[in-house]
C-alpha cells in the first residue's frame, strides 16, 4: 500500500473539504449549546472563592426558596472519587470536604431559567475554614503539613528520576557544556466553544423507574466520559450513552472529564428532569486543564563538532490541585528529550507538584513544549559557543531511522533531515541570516511528537480502535467510528480512507461518529492519535468488506479476486479498461437510475449473458449482499508490541508507532525602544508520513504554529495568589488577525510503514517549535536570550536594556526574564497571604508582609 | 421580571417573541427563535463569535438587548448566519470556507460569515490589508487566519466569474 | 451569562431622557453602544433598576459641520461613523488616528463617541465576575473598601482606557451637556476627575449629547499611539496623541495628551514650552517623552507592568511627536 505513488489514489492527497462543512458555515450544524430538550433545565455551579479551606457547611435553604429553582446538588450528593488516570483518582463532582482551588466546584442549581440560576448562586450559604494555601511549586514541594491533597505527602503528585546511558561521562567528553533555567509561563487551550453538557434520564419500560442515561458533551473522548460517570454514578456503563456533537475546539481542552460533564448527570438525577450546563467563558478558564507553568533546569553537553553528548534535564511543574493528566505530562517532558536528536546520554528529574490553582492537563503538544523551549534555545546557544551553524548543528544530531532510542523510543520514519532542507532553502538561511540589519533576525527550530501513544492511559489489552462498517442495498456506506471530531477533520479523514480502499465516491460515505451507543469503542482524540489509529482501523474494516465485494464481482466477472479493481465507483478486471466504450451497454443498473437498486440484482441477471468484464459499485455490492444480506466490516488497530517502549517505571509514556517532525524558521523583527516583537513570517516543514487531506493538514500545522506563536508572545496566565488576573478572552491574550503573521506550511511525506496509507500526526507537533524559533529569532536580531515566555514587549525591552548597560528600570517584577529564578506574580497586594479581606484575618499565612507596588 | 411581548425582523421574517427586557439578542435568537447559529463565545463582547448584521452592519448579539432591536420604520433588520445561504445554494464565501480550510472547529465561522459577507458588500475588492484588519474583530483559535484569506480571495474570484468557489 | 434583570426604558428626545434621568438618578443607566455597560453589567459591576437605551433618541448621531465654528460629533456617532469620516480625517486626524485603534472593526460599528468619552474607569482587580471579586474581598470601586494596587490609601486607581478622549484633549473640544434645566458646555478637558470611581464631573440627571471639536484645532496634523498587548480589541494599557502645527520647521503650536496610565487622560502641560518656537527634532520629542512619562502614574491595573506602561508613554510620546511633525 504505501509503496504507491501519490497519483495512485483517487481520493487520499486530494485536498477536499471536510464533509461536516456546510454546517459549519450555515450555522445548521449543532454544538452542545445549540441542543435543547422538553423540560430541559438550566444549572450553574458555585465555585470556591477560596484557594483552599475546608467547607464546614452548605445551606442551600434560601436559593431552594427562590421561585424557579429545582434543586441545589452538593458534593455528598455524588461522593465518589474520578480522574482521568487510574492513578490520580482525585476529583469528585462537587467539593465533598475542601475547596482546593479559587473556581473549585461548590454546589450546583438546578433552575428553570439561567438568570434565576445565576441569582440562586448567590443565595447559597457556605461556611469555609481557610487553610494555607500552595501558589509556587517550589514552595509547594517544601510543605510539610496542610498538604492539598493528604494521600501526596509535600504535595509532589510524582516524581520520575531517569537515566539512560551514562550522562556522566557524556558530559565529561564535551568541549562545552552550558547550563541555565528556563521558565515557561501557563498557557490554556482557549477552545472558542465553552464547554457544554446536556445529561437526559429516561425512564425503563420494565421497571418503571429511572432508566438510562443519555449524555450529550462537548468531549474529546466520549468512552472516558462513559466510563467515569459509570463510576460516579455507580450505573453500568451500558446504561450510559454518550453522545459528541459537533465540538467547537479542544486543543485537550476537552480530552478528560471537565466538572461539569458528571455534575450535569448528578444534577439531572436529582432534579428528575433534563439538566443542561454550559461554562462561562471564566469558568471555561478556571475548568482549565491547560500546559502548566514549568521549571527546567536544563544542562546541555556538545563536542566542537556539535555532536550532542548528554542532556540533563529537572523539570517542575505547576500542576494546579488535581492531578489530570498530570503524570503523563511529567513524562511525556522527559521522554521526549529523545526521538528528535540522537542523544547518547540523558538523565531527567521530573516533578509534578501540585498548587492551590486550577488543575492543568493535556494541552496541544501535550508535555514536550516547555522543555522543547528550553532544549532548542540551549542548543542554539551551544551553536553560537563552537562557532557552528544554527542549522548546521542540528543536522549533525539527527537519527539514523530505523532505530530505537537511548530510552526505548523506536523511529521508523524520520522526515526531519528533509524538513530542515526545506525551511532552510524557502527562508534563504544561508543567505539572509545576520544580513538583515539591525533589530531583525532569524531563528531555526525544530520539534517533533507521537502519533497516539502506544499504550493507553486505561491499562487494557482492548484495541485502541474499532471501527465498523456497513453497505445496504441502497449503495450507501456508513462507517461507525467512535473518533471524535473535534475540528481537526477526523470525520473527513475516516471517510476518505474507507472511499479509497473501496473505490467508491464520497458521497456514498456517511459517517455516524462518537456514539456509545452506535459506535464501536475509541479512546477518543488526543495525543494525535487518531488518523493514525482509527486510521488504520477505517483501514481494516475496509478492506474486511472488500473482501466480500470482490468475491462475488470475482465470480461475475470469471476472474481471480486478485484481479478484481475498485475505483471511482467502478469495479472491473485487471486490464480492462475501466470505463466501457460508448457503443457497449452501459451498465444496467446505477445509483441514479431510478433507484432500482432492490430489483437491480433480478435485472442483472435477466439481462448478464455471460461474464462481465466491468460493473458499477451498486452491482457488485448487490451481488455481494445477494449471498450474505447487508455487509458489514470491522477492523481495529492496536500498536504493535515493538512500538511500547522500555521497561523502566514511566516507560509507558513517550512510546508511540510513529512520530511527526516538524522544522521551522521564524523572522522577527524586534523594536528595541519597545520590546515589541513582530513576527514578520514563519516557515514550517512538517513530516506527517503522507498527507490524507492536503489542505486540512496545512490547516493543522499552521494552526499549531500559530498556536506556538501565542504561548511564544502574549499568552499567559497572570497570577496573583492562586488568583487568575486575566479570565476571559479580553485579557487572555489569544492573537487576533491583525499581529497574526503569515505562516508558509510545508509538507513533508515520510511514508510510514504502519500508517494508514503512510500517515502520522500533523495536528500536535510543529507547536513546540514555533516558541524556540522565535527566541532564537530574538537573539539573532538584538543579541538577547530570553529564558522566560511570553516574550512579552515588557521581558524583551528589560533584557534589551540590560544589555545595553541603560539605566535599571525593575519592570518584570523582579524576575529576569534572561536568567529566571522563579515564578512572576502580578504586582499589588497579595490578598490571600497579606493584607486581604477581613474574612481572611485567621489565615495562618498572613504574616506574610504586603508588597507595596513600585510605582505608587 | 415580567415577558413582554416584542416583535423582530429576522433574516427577512418577522417574528413576535415573548421574552424578559434584559434578555440578550443572542439568547434570544438562540433560545427563542432557535436561530442557534450564532454563538456564544465569551461573555465580554471579544470574540466576535455572536456577529450579526443589523442593517447590513455587523454588530455583536452578546452586547445588544433584545428589546433595543425591534423592527420599526424599515430598520433593524436583523440578519444571522442562517439568513446568508442564498438561492438554495451556499454563498460562494460559505462554499470557499469549506473548501480552503477557513474553517476548521466551525464554532467561529459564524461570526466571521457575517464579517466577511459585510466587508465583500462594502468593498468587493479589498487588499491583503483590509481583509486583515476587518477580520481584527473576530478570534479564531484553530486556522491562525491564514486558510481564511485564501477562502475569502478565492470567494471574490468566485463572485467574479459568477461561481461557486470551487477548487 | 446573563444580564441582570431590569426595565428597558427608550426615550425618543433629549428632553424625555433627562427626565428619565432626573427621575431614576441611582437607579438608572445609560446604554448607547452597550460595548462597555453591558459586559460589566453581566459581571453585576452595574445592577440598574432602569436601563435607558438612548439610540432611538433622534439627531444625535449626526458630524454636523459649522463653518466658522467647527463641527458638533453627535454622541451616538458611531466610532466607524467617525472613522470613515473624510472630514475628519482631513481637518481632525489626531481624533482620526485615536478613534480606528478603538476596540476591533465591529465593536466600532456599537460604540459611540459619548460612549467612549464616559468609558467607566477599568483595573483587573475591578472588571472582573462576581464571583471572581468575591475572592479578594472585592474592591475600593465596587462593593469593598481596599484598592488592590494602592492598598495603603483609600483612592482608585482604575485606569481611565479610552483612546478617543486623549485626542479630544488635543483638540481642546468641549461636550455638550443636557440636563433638565437645559444645556451647558464643558471643555473636555475639565470633564475628568482623576478619580477611580466618580471618574467624570456629571451629575446624575445629566448626559453628553454631543462634541464640540473648535474651528481653530482643525488643520493641526496629528498622531495618536496605542499600547496594548494584542494588534485589536484591547482597551490601551497605554495611549499617547499628539496634534501639531508647524510654520516652516517651527513648531507653532502643539498639545500632547496621554490615557490608558491614569484615573483622568491628562494633557502634558509642559510640552508647549518644549516645543513651541523651536525645530522640531529627537531631542526636542525626547524631551517632551520624559515630561509624559512624568504625568503618567500608571500602577498594577492591568497585564503589563506600571513601570513598563509609564517607559512606553516616554518612547510613544516621542515617536508621535515626530509622527505629527512629520506629518504637517
Amino acid at each position: 500500500m504505501t509503496s504507491l505513488k501519490k497519483n495512485d489514489f483517487s481520493v487520499i492527497g486530494k485536498p477536499i473539504a471536510m464533509i461536516d462543512s456546510a454546517g459549519k458555515v450555515t450555522g445548521q450544524g449543532k454544538y452542545a449549546d445549540d441542543l435543547s430538550v422538553p423540560g430541559m433545565l438550566i444549572g450553574k455551579i458555585l465555585h470556591s472563592h477560596l484557594p483552599h479551606a475546608l467547607i464546614k457547611k452548605i445551606d442551600a435553604s434560601r436559593a431552594l426558596a427562590l421561585d424557579g429553582v429545582v434543586t441545589v446538588v452538593i458534593g455528598t450528593d455524588a461522593p465518589n472519587t474520578y480522574g482521568i488516570l487510574p492513578v490520580g483518582h482525585d476529583e469528585t463532582a462537587l467539593a465533598v470536604e475542601k475547596v482546593r482551588y479559587v473556581g473549585d466546584n461548590v454546589a450546583c442549581v438546578v433552575a428553570e431559567s439561567e438568570s434565576i440560576a445565576e441569582a440562586a448562586l448567590e443565595l447559597i450559604d457556605v461556611e469555609y475554614e481557610p487553610l494555607p494555601a500552595w501558589f509556587d511549586p517550589e514552595d509547594s514541594m517544601e510543605a510539610q503539613a496542610n498538604f492539598i491533597h493528604e494521600q501526596r505527602p509535600n504535595n509532589i503528585e510524582k516524581d520520575y528520576h531517569h537515566v539512560f546511558g551514562d550522562p556522566d561521562a557524556g558530559f565529561a567528553q564535551a568541549d562545552v557544556v552550558l547550563e541555565g533555567r528556563y521558565i515557561a509561563n501557563e498557557v490554556t487551550h482557549a477552545a472558542m466553544e465553552p464547554h457544554c453538557t446536556l445529561a437526559a434520564f429516561e425512564f425503563d419500560s420494565h421497571t418503571g423507574r429511572e432508566g438510562r442515561l443519555t449524555v450529550q458533551s462537548s468531549t474529546q473522548v466520549p468512552y472516558y466520559l462513559q466510563h467515569k460517570l459509570s463510576i460516579v454514578l455507580e450505573m453500568p456503563m451500558s446504561q450510559i450513552r454518550v453522545i459528541k456533537p459537533l465540538v467547537g475546539g479542544g486543543f485537550g481542552g476537552k480530552s478528560e472529564i471537565i466538572p461539569l460533564e458528571i455534575i450535569a448527570a448528578v444534577a439531572a438525577r436529582k432534579a428528575k428532569a433534563p439538566v443542561k450546563i454550559t461554562y462561562t467563558r471564566e469558568e471555561v478558564f478556571l475548568a482549565h486543564r491547560g500546559r502548566p507553568r514549568t521549571i527546567i533546569d536544563l544542562k546541555t553537553g556538545v563536542k566542537k563538532d556539535g555532536s550532542i553528548t548528554a542532556v540533563a534535564a529537572k523539570v517542575i511543574q505547576d500542576g494546579g490541585a488535581y492531578c489530570s493528566y498530570g503524570v503523563v505530562t511529567i513524562l511525556y517532558s522527559g521522554a521526549l528529550l529523545g526521538a528528535l536528536y540522537d542523544i547518547p546520554n540523558i538523565k531527567y528529574d521530573g516533578f509534578r507538584v501540585l498548587t492551590n490553582k486550577p488543575a492543568c492537563g493535556a494541552m496541544r503538544g501535550h508535555g514536550t513544549v516547555n522543555v522543547r523551549f528550553a532544549f532548542e534555545s540551549q542548543l542554539d546557544e551551544l551553536a553560537g559557543k563552537i562557532n557552528m551553524d544554527p542549522v548546521s548543528i542540528r543536522r549533525k544530531n539527527l537519527l539514523k531511522p530505523p532505530c530505537i532510542t537511548v530510552n526505548g523510543l523506536r523511529v521508523q520514519s524520520y522526515g526531519l533531515p528533509e524538513c530542515i532542507d526545506v525551511v532552510a532553502r524557502e527562508s534563504k538561511w544561508a543567505e539572509r541570516r545576520t544580513k538583515l540589519g539591525k533589530g531583525r533576525g532569524l531563528g531555526m527550530a525544530c520539534s517533533h511528537y507521537v502519533s497516539g501513544a502506544a499504550s493507553s492511559i486505561i491499562r487494557s489489552d482492548m484495541p485502541h480502535s474499532t471501527v465498523n462498517i456497513k453497505i445496504d442495498r441502497d449503495g450507501g456506506v456508513i462507517i461507525y467510528t467512535g473518533a471524535s471530531d473535534i475540528g481537526q477533520g477526523s470525520d473527513t479523514m475516516v471517510a476518505q480512507i474507507a472511499a479509497e480502499v473501496l473505490g467508491c465516491k464520497m458521497n456514498r460515505i456517511k459517517v455516524v461518529a462518537a456514539d456509545t451507543d452506535l459506535t464501536p469503542v475509541d479512546i477518543g482524540s488526543y495525543s494525535s492519535r487518531v488518523t493514525f489509529m482509527n486510521g488504520n482501523a477505517t483501514l481494516r474494516a475496509a478492506e474486511d468488506i472488500k473482501k466480500r465485494i470482490v468475491a462475488a464481482a470475482a465470480l461475475k466477472m470469471a476472474c481471480a479476486p486478485e484481479d478484481v479493481i475498485m475505483r471511482d465507483d467502478l469495479v472491473y478486471k485487471k486490464g480492462v479498461a475501466p470505463v466501457a466504450p460508448k457503443q457497449e451497454n452501459a451498465p444496467t443498473v446505477s445509483g441514479h437510475v431510478e433507484g432500482q437498486i432492490l430489483r437491480g440484482s433480478v435485472q442483472q441477471k435477466r439481462k448478464d449473458e455471460g461474464p462481465k468484464e466491468r460493473m458499477s459499485f451498486e452491482e457488485a455490492v448487490t451481488a455481494a449482499m445477494d449471498n450474505t444480506g447487508a455487509l458489514g466490516g470491522t477492523g481495529s488497530y492496536a500498536p504493535p508490541v515493538e512500538a511500547k517502549g522500555g521497561k523502566h517505571k514511566g516507560g509507558g509514556v513517550g512510546p508511540s508507532p510513529a512520530y511527526s517532525y516538524s522544522a521551522q524558521v521564524a523572522d522577527v523583527t524586534v523594536d528595541e525602544e519597545t520590546g515589541e516583537v513582530t513576527v514578520n513570517k514563519i516557515w514550517a516543514a512538517h513530516d506527517c508520513g503522507r498527507a490524507l487531506n492536503p489542505v486540512s493538514v496545512e490547516g493543522q500545522v499552521i494552526g499549531s504554529v500559530w498556536m506556538g506563536l501565542g504561548q511564544a508572545l502574549q499568552e499567559e496566565f497572570v497570577w496573583k495568589d492562586g488568583l487568575l488576573m486575566n479570565p476571559s478572552m479580553l485579557e487572555y491574550k489569544s492573537p487576533s488577525s491583525t499581529e497574526s503573521p503569515e505562516i508558509e506550511s510545508f509538507i513533508v511525506e515520510s511514508i510510514d510503514p504502519e500508517g494508514p496509507f503512510g500517515a502520522k500526526e500533523a495536528s500536535e507537533g510543529s507547536l513546540a517549535a514555533a516558541i524556540p524559533a522565535i527566541s532564537n529569532a530574538i537573539y539573532d536580531a538584538v543579541g538577547v536570550r530570553l529564558r522566560e515566555c511570553p516574550f512579552s514587549p515588557e521581558r524583551v525591552l528589560s533584557a534589551i536594556r540590560a544589555k545595553n548597560g541603560q539605566k535599571k528600570i525593575e519592570m518584570t517584577n523582579r524576575v529576569d526574564p534572561t536568567a529566571p529564578h522563579k515564578m512572576r506574580e502580578h504586582g499589588g497586594s497579595t490578598w490571600y497571604k497579606g493584607k486581604g479581606p477581613q474574612r481572611h484575618a485567621d489565615d495562618p499565612s498572613r504574616k506574610t508582609t504586603t508588597e507595596v507596588p513600585a510605582a505608587d | 421580571m415580567k415577558k413582554e411581548l416584542i416583535e423582530l425582523k429576522v433574516n427577512g421574517r418577522r417574528h413576535e417573541v415573548a421574552i424578559e427586557p434584559s434578555k440578550l439578542l443572542l439568547d434570544t435568537l438562540r433560545e427563542d427563535l432557535g436561530l442557534t447559529g450564532s454563538k456564544r463565545g465569551c461573555d465580554d463582547s471579544s470574540c466576535g463569535a455572536c456577529t450579526i448584521q443589523v442593517d447590513g452592519v455587523p454588530m455583536l448579539s452578546c452586547t445588544m438587548v433584545a428589546a433595543s432591536y425591534q423592527c420599526d420604520n424599515g430598520g433593524n433588520e436583523i440578519t444571522t448566519v442562517e439568513g446568508v445561504a442564498e438561492h438554495g445554494a451556499l454563498a460562494a464565501i460559505q462554499k470557499a470556507y469549506g473548501d480552503w480550510g477557513g474553517s476548521q472547529c466551525g464554532y467561529c465561522t459564524p461570526g466571521f460569515m457575517m464579517t466577511v459577507r459585510a466587508l465583500l458588500e462594502r468593498n468587493p475588492e479589498p487588499s491583503d490589508e483590509e481583509i486583515r484588519h476587518s477580520l481584527s474583530g473576530n478570534l479564531c483559535r484553530c486556522t491562525g487566519y491564514t486558510q481564511m484569506y485564501q477562502a475569502i480571495k478565492a470567494a471574490i474570484q468566485a463572485e467574479q466569474k459568477g461561481m461557486a468557489a470551487g477548487k | 451569562m446573563s444580564l441582570p434583570t431590569f426595565k428597558l426604558l427608550r426615550p425618543r428626545t433629549v428632553e424625555e431622557a433627562v427626565g428619565m434621568l432626573h427621575r431614576y438618578q441611582d437607579d438608572i443607566q445609560i446604554c448607547a453602544g452597550g460595548t462597555d455597560l453591558l459586559p460589566s453589567m453581566k459581571q453585576r459591576l452595574f445592577t440598574p433598576k432602569f436601563l435607558m437605551d438612548i439610540r432611538g433618541i433622534d439627531g444625535l448621531e449626526r458630524i454636523r459641520v459649522t463653518p466658522g465654528l467647527g463641527v458638533e460629533l453627535g454622541a451616538l456617532t458611531t466610532l466607524s461613523a467617525v472613522e470613515d469620516s473624510g472630514f475628519i480625517h482631513r481637518h481632525y486626524p489626531v481624533l482620526h488616528e485615536a478613534v480606528k485603534t478603538v476596540a476591533s472593526p465591529i465593536l466600532r460599528n456599537m460604540g459611540t463617541m459619548g460612549g467612549n468619552i464616559c468609558l467607566d474607569t477599568r483595573c483587573l482587580w475591578y472588571n472582573q465576575s462576581l464571583q471572581w471579586r468575591k475572592s479578594c474581598g472585592f474592591c475600593i470601586k465596587k462593593d469593598g473598601d481596599l484598592c488592590h494596587v494602592a492598598p495603603g490609601g483609600k483612592k482608585c486607581w482604575a485606569a481611565f482606557s479610552a483612546d478617543t478622549p486623549a485626542a479630544l484633549l488635543c483638540l481642546s473640544a468641549e461636550v455638550n451637556v443636557a440636563s433638565p434645566s437645559g444645556f451647558r458646555r464643558i471643555a473636555i478637558a475639565d470633564l475628568y476627575t482623576n478619580d477611580g470611581v466618580n471618574r467624570i464631573k456629571l451629575a446624575k440627571n445629566e448626559m453628553i449629547t454631543s462634541i464640540y471639536l473648535p474651528e481653530a484645532s482643525a488643520g493641526y496634523s496629528g498622531a495618536y499611539k496605542k499600547l496594548r498587548i494584542r494588534g485589536s480589541i484591547d482597551y490601551p494599557l497605554a495611549g499617547v496623541a499628539v496634534a501639531l502645527k508647524k510654520k516652516g520647521k517651527i513648531v507653532e503650536d502643539v498639545k500632547v495628551a496621554i490615557t490608558g496610565v491614569n484615573p483622568a487622560p491628562h494633557l502634558v502641560p509642559d510640552a508647549l514650552h518644549a516645543l513651541v518656537g523651536r525645530e522640531l527634532n529627537e531631542h526636542a520629542a525626547t524631551v517632551v517623552g520624559e515630561l509624559a512619562s512624568r504625568v503618567a502614574k500608571p500602577l498594577t491595573t492591568s497585564l503589563l507592568t506600571p513601570e513598563y506602561r509609564r517607559e512606553i508613554i516616554r518612547v510613544y510620546t516621542k515617536r508621535a511627536v515626530m509622527a505629527a511633525g512629520a506629518a504637517t
